[in-house]
Order: C-alpha cells, then sequence, then structure tokens
C-alpha cells in the first residue's frame, strides 16, 4: 500500500507549502484567527500543536492495527485529548504568562481539524516513518501559516516583532502626527483581513506559477 | 471474544487507563507549580499594593475575596482586595490595595481586561493606577476630565471615559461594602 | 426593470462596445448616453460644494489639506488596485474622487495625514477592487475606509480626537455636539447645528449645507429621494417618541435630524446607488432601517453617532431587502411553478 502513495520526503515537504494546513487545507481556522496578534503567541500555539500533532501521530500508527473501523475516531480523540491537556498543563507551569495570554485556545487544540484530518488520512493508515515525516511536515506548514500572519499583524498592530521574548521594534515609535500603530490588526478583524489578503496572495503566485 | 463488547473496546479500555495513568502523572507532578503560578499573580502584588508588606494571605470576608498584608514580622499592614465588575468591552478584575482600617487607597492593580487597545486598556498602564494612591475611600470617588482638585476626583484617561468610570465604580462599590462587612 | 437605469454598469458599459449589424440587448433599451456612471459622480461633486463652502468656513486649510490627501490617495489607489487585476483603468468614472471626498469629509479636521491615506486605500482595495470593482461592491466604499481607519486609529478618530484646543480654530476648542451630549448632557443650540457653527466631522457640520446638496442630488435623480425621507420620517419618529417618553432638556428631534452626521450620510452615503435597494419599496425600507439604527447606535451604544455603522449595517441587508420588494409586474404576480 504504502509504495502507491508519496515518500515519507514527499509527504513532509508537502506538509510545508503544496498542502499547507493554513493556506491551502484551510484548517485549523480558530488558533489562526485568534492567537496570531503576537509572534509569541502564535509560535507558543504552533509548538503546542506540533507537539500534539507528532505525538498522536506517532502513537496512533503504532497501534493502527488495533483500530477497529468504527471506534477510530474515539481512539484519536481520546489519544489527541491527552496530549493536548499534558501541552496545556506544561504551558501553565512553565510558561504561566503565555498560557494565560493563550487562554481557552490551549484546551481548543482538542478540535483542530489537522490533528484529526492527520491521524485519519495518514496516521491510521500509514507506517511510523511516513507518520513521523507527514506530522513533522505539516507541523512546520501550520507554523508557517501563523508566522506569516503573525508577522503581518504585530508589525502593523504593535510596531514591533518578537516584541515580548526579543524586544524588536521593527516600525520606530512615532509620535502621532507621524505614525501610529493600527490597533484593528490586533483585534479579531485585523485576523480576518489579514488571513484574506494573505490566501489572496498565496493564489495569486500560485496561479502565475503555474502560467 | 470477538463479537462481545470488550473484544469491541479493549482497546479503547486500556488506552483511558493507561492515558489517565499519564495524565494523573503530569498534574501530580506539575500541580505545585501551577498553583505558585497563579498565587504569585495575586499575592506577589501585594508588595506593590501596601506599603510595608512582605506577603499575605487569603481572607474571605462575607463573598469577597481579600488578602490581609503582612509585614516581615507577620504584623498586618494593609488589605489587598480583589474586585471586579463590568468595564466598556468586558469583566474588568482589580486587586485593590488599602491600609489596615481600609480608610485609604494605597494602590491598584488591573489583573484583566479586555478594553479597547490603545484607549480603554491605559488603566493598566501606571500612570493611571498611581492615580488612586493615597485617595480616602470615603467620600466615593467620581471621574473628572481635568486635573484634580479635590482629594475624591479622579482624572479619567482622555477618550476612554466608560472605562475610567468603570474601573472608579468598582473601586468605589467594592471598597463601600469591604468597609461595611464586618472581617474576622 | 426601471433601477436599471441607475446601475452604473449597464450603462457605461453600452457605448464601448463595436456596434454589430443586428442589436440585441436586454433592456432598457431607452437611454441617450446622458446618464453615465461619470455624469452622475460629478453630480454628487457639484452636489458637495455647499458642504465645501460650511467645511471650508468652518475649518479652513484642514479641510483642503484632509480633502487632498484622500482624494489623491483614492486615485493612487484605483490605479494601482485596477492595474494589479489586470482591468482598464477606472480612473475616467470619478467614483474613486467621489469616495476620497465622502471620506475626507467624515474624518476629524485634525486627523493626521496616515488616517486619510490608510483610510482611501481601505476603501478602494477592500471596500471596492476584492469585490470586482464598482458596481460589484456590497458596501460603501468611503464607509469601509472610515470604520477601519476608526477602528485602527481611536486615538486619532474617537470623539476625543476632535477637539483641538491648539489648532487655533474656534470650533475645535469644544466637544462635538453629540459628545456633549452623551458624556456631560449638554445640548447644543440648533441654529448653530442648522448653520453648522459647531465641532464634527468635516462634513457633517451644517444642516443646511447638507440639505441644499442633497435637495439638488434629489432633483437630479442621481440620488433616490426615497432613501433620505424614509430616513428623516424614521429618526424624526424615533426621536419624537424618545423625547415624549423622557425628554432631555434642550434637545428635540429637530436636533436629532441636524445634529452630527445624520443629514450627509442619509444624503450623500445611504443614496450610494450600487450599495442600496433597487426598488422604490426597498428604499423605502432601507432609508427607514438606516434612520432606526442611527438612533439606536446614538442612544444605546457606546459611540456618540452611529452613521457609519448604520450605513454598512444596512449594506448588508440589501441582498435580502430587494428579494423583499420584488416589484409585482404588469398583469399581476408570476404563477409559481411547482417543482418537485
Amino acid at each position: 500500500m504504502s509504495q502507491d502513495g508519496p515518500t515519507p520526503l514527499e509527504r513532509f515537504i508537502n506538509g510545508i507549502l503544496p498542502e499547507n494546513p493554513v493556506y491551502r487545507q484551510i484548517l485549523g481556522m480558530c488558533p489562526t484567527l485568534a492567537v496570531t496578534n503576537s509572534m509569541e503567541g502564535a509560535l507558543t500555539m504552533a509548538g503546542a500543536v506540533a507537539f500534539v500533532l507528532i505525538c498522536s501521530n506517532v502513537l496512533i500508527s503504532l497501534i493502527r492495527g488495533l483500530l477497529k473501523p468504527h471506534l477510530r475516531i474515539l481512539v484519536f480523540t481520546l489519544t489527541i485529548a491527552t496530549f493536548v491537556t499534558i501541552a496545556d498543563r506544561v504551558l501553565a507551569a512553565y510558561m504561566y504568562e503565555m498560557s494565560k495570554q493563550l487562554g481557552p485556545y490551549v484546551p481548543l487544540i482538542i478540535v483542530n481539524c489537522i490533528i484529526i484530518c492527520r491521524c485519519e488520512v495518514c496516521a491510521s493508515k500509514q507506517g511510523l516513518r511516513a507518520a513521523l515525516t507527514d506530522a513533522v511536515g505539516q507541523a512546520l506548514g501550520f507554523t508557517l501559516g501563523l508566522a506569516s500572519i503573525a508577522t503581518v499583524r504585530e508589525i502593523l498592530g504593535s510596531g514591533t516583532w518578537f516584541g515580548r521574548w526579543l524586544g524588536w521594534r521593527v516600525i520606530p515609535e512615532a509620535a502621532p502626527q507621524h505614525w501610529s500603530p493600527w490597533v484593528v490588526m490586533v483585534l479579531p478583524p485585523g485576523a480576518f483581513i489579514t488571513l484574506g489578503l494573505l490566501m489572496g496572495a498565496v493564489n495569486w503566485f500560485a496561479a502565475r506559477k503555474a502560467k | 471474544m470477538k463479537n462481545s463488547y470488550i473484544g469491541q473496546a479493549w482497546l479503547v479500555v486500556v488506552l483511558s487507563l493507561c492515558f489517565g495513568a499519564a495524565l494523573a502523572a503530569v498534574q501530580t507532578t506539575l500541580q505545585p507549580r501551577i498553583e505558585q503560578n497563579k498565587l504569585a499573580d495575586t499575592i506577589g502584588q501585594i508588595p506593590k499594593l501596601v506599603p510595608g508588606a512582605a506577603g499575605g494571605e487569603l481572607q474571605r470576608v462575607g463573598d469577597q475575596v481579600a488578602y490581609r498584608a503582612m509585614d516581615a514580622s507577620g504584623q498586618q499592614v494593609g488589605w489587598v482586595l480583589a474586585a471586579a465588575g463590568q468595564g466598556f468591552a468586558d469583566r474588568i478584575e482589580l486587586l485593590i490595595g488599602m491600609d489596615a482600617a481600609a480608610a485609604r487607597i494605597t494602590g491598584l492593580y488591573v489583573l484583566d481586561q479586555k478594553e479597547t487597545p490603545g484607549l480603554g486598556n491605559k488603566i493598566v498602564d501606571d500612570a493611571f493606577c498611581a492615580k488612586f494612591q493615597g485617595r480616602a475611600t470615603e467620600p466615593v470617588l467620581v471621574v473628572t476630565k481635568h486635573a484634580p482638585q479635590a482629594d475624591r476626583e479622579i482624572e479619567g484617561i482622555t477618550g476612554a471615559t466608560i472605562s475610567s468610570e468603570s474601573v472608579v465604580g468598582i473601586v468605589n462599590a467594592a471598597v463601600a461594602k469591604f468597609r461595611e462587612a464586618p472581617k474576622p | 426593470m426601471d433601477a436599471a437605469t441607475q446601475k452604473p454598469e449597464n450603462v457605461a458599459s453600452a457605448p464601448v462596445a463595436v456596434a454589430p449589424a443586428i442589436h440585441i440587448a436586454p433592456a432598457p433599451h431607452l437611454f441617450g448616453g446622458v446618464l453615465t456612471t461619470r455624469r452622475m459622480m460629478v453630480d454628487v461633486l457639484l452636489a458637495l460644494v455647499p458642504v465645501l463652502v460650511a467645511s471650508l468656513w468652518m475649518f479652513r486649510l484642514y479641510t483642503v489639506l484632509q480633502l487632498a490627501i484622500c482624494m489623491v490617495s483614492a486615485l493612487v489607489a484605483e490605479t494601482v488596485f485596477t492595474k494589479m487585476r489586470g482591468r482598464r483603468p477606472t480612473l475616467g468614472d470619478g467614483s474613486a474622487v467621489v469616495t476620497g471626498a465622502i471620506l475626507a469629509f467624515s474624518l476629524p479636521a485634525t486627523a493626521p495625514w496616515y488616517v486619510g491615506f490608510i483610510g482611501a486605500f481601505v476603501a478602494i482595495g477592500l471596500g471596492k477592487i476584492v469585490f470586482g470593482g464598482l458596481g460589484q461592491n456590497i458596501f460603501n466604499p468611503a464607509m469601509v475606509g472610515r470604520a477601519f481607519v476608526l477602528i485602527a486609529f481611536p486615538v486619532a478618530m474617537g470623539a476625543s480626537a476632535y477637539v483641538a484646543p491648539t489648532a487655533g480654530l474656534d470650533g475645535l476648542t469644544q466637544a462635538t455636539p453629540l459628545t456633549a451630549l452623551k458624556m456631560l448632557g449638554q445640548s447644543t443650540g440648533l441654529l448653530p447645528l442648522f448653520l453648522g457653527t459647531t465641532n464634527g466631522s468635516l462634513g457633517e457640520t451644517s444642516a443646511l449645507a447638507c440639505l441644499i446638496g442633497g435637495l439638488y442630488l434629489c432633483a437630479r435623480r442621481t440620488a433616490s429621494w426615497e432613501i433620505p425621507a424614509a430616513a428623516i420620517l424614521a429618526v424624526a419618529a424615533i426621536s419624537g417618541l424618545l423625547g415624549v417618553l423622557g425628554p432631555r432638556t434642550g434637545w428635540t428631534l429637530f436636533h436629532d435630524l441636524s445634529g452630527g452626521a445624520f443629514l450627509f450620510g442619509a444624503f450623500y452615503i445611504a443614496t450610494d446607488p450600487v450599495s442600496s435597494p433597487l426598488t422604490p419599496k426597498g428604499k423605502w425600507m432601507f432609508g427607514a432601517g438606516f434612520g432606526a439604527l442611527v438612533m439606536l447606535i446614538r442612544r444605546m451604544s457606546g459611540y456618540p453617532e452611529g452613521v457609519m455603522f448604520a450605513v454598512l449595517i444596512m449594506n448588508a441587508l440589501v441582498p435580502l431587502i430587494n428579494r423583499w420588494a420584488i416589484p409585482t409586474p404588469v398583469g399581476g404576480p408570476v404563477p409559481v411553478k411547482k417543482t418537485a
């Protein structure tokens, strides 16, 4: 079976751009919109999702021979929920500020479609190597999606990039008559506008490349 | 065996047991740290809110959550009162520091708020919170649009009248209730 | 389809086509090439002249500055975005100039340059071009731009931004009438509100100027008279009712009508033919809903004025209103075919 599908390396590359979870599959929109107003929040979320995705893909791939078809979703959900809870507790213990800022969105990783999609599509049918490379590729793609949106939103909305961790100020603090951060970019409408424009840009480049 | 319930669901049961054990282990390992983080969030503010305080302990007064602020020798030097109320956008949660008799406000800290960035969220700035320092708790505070001329006047944030008034209203209501409540 | 004559698309594109041997075109068959997009836009600009005069008298050079920033930015944005989409340039139809002008007239006098600049780009880009250009946009472009900059720059656009004591103009020293009413409970006299000697957005202050320009627009049929009429009736009814239920000292329904941006919005913004309903019945509904929302936002929300949000909300409802207000054809309603 596994000879027909893409090789592990192809799976890895596919996850990053050609099948990018955010821009191509349009999965995981809730964290994409909710936590991308700063790079720190976006990368913490991406890290948590990567942890859950890789762990559950590996585990599901290991037990794939034991799965009963009608109980598989239950097993997927159980596995994902466990790893999400672990991620949530670890964040609360070691990154308390970030955990407070992300709030309910860390527990909400449970319902992030990317993870259950990869379990269903890949991990439950493929061997360990394929499942692992697939999970890493998808996680990188998701990180790329979140980071690109967060870059636009944080630079325009706060004038910084990694402002809380590294203190990088991209746009100098100007007097209000010269320039001002765009508050709308920090708020939810900014997330929708940025996602729409970036998705449009990705499609535009893809269409140009295809020509 | 194949068609019994156990035969169908043994994997789910086994996985649940394993995952339950793993979560229990994670929880027991991390719980103290998480609790400490949460406490540090409020108790850690006490020395900043009440001058001379080194720490504090939780003390419920009526249905209000308050903390006794203690100095290094364990003597009570004031109170820190948790208060919350509706702001312009969402609930605002405050910590109000007071002296031992609850007669003067010694400090104010905004625990949580979701006011408009750039306008209402200036209530978290020291510039605004410091305005409450040293104010008498009686008569009640009022928001003004100019520099304060009387002890009870707090200058509001320009463009964020509702947020400023919400904070002052929450402080007034919580402090008045706290002053009347019998203290253990 | 009498309303089709007011849709700029059908008409503007018609003369461009090379004449074939046999004309086969959808109705309307009678048009003289007079009612073009360009003529409508010139009409709107002419109707804005009284507003401009009142604004110049009140805000002096600030008006010139904001108008220049917004109109130039709108033209640049139109050029850039139509080029990006590979369409033929549409600068000549004048719609970008009108969008820029309406946006400028809805800004505070002392708003920094980037407010008008970004507002115009958002108005043309996100408000119009992403939908497919003029005629396809769901929302009034100028109001999309203004909503964006209002949320993006609350400090430069909020109620406090209107007061600029250091600007050296008398009008800019007090709060706008609606802010004064909302925050301080102070009423402004009816005569200053009517003539426009109060503070406010550049174009909104003078009710008289808006009435003159608006009546010109309605007389020229560039704007549908039903929309402002319905809006005025709705505001008068609600304000009158509220006045009876709980009178405010010195604030009557005439104050509500002439205060704030209501008349400017009712005549110049809500009547945008692209983003308002097609049929007269629909226009009545649209106008009444607009007026009711303005009053709702003024009285019940944290914002002192609600014209912009009222226009945007009603724009979103236009497809629904169009379905409700389908006119009965001559000869009775079309029999509904029973489908399985």
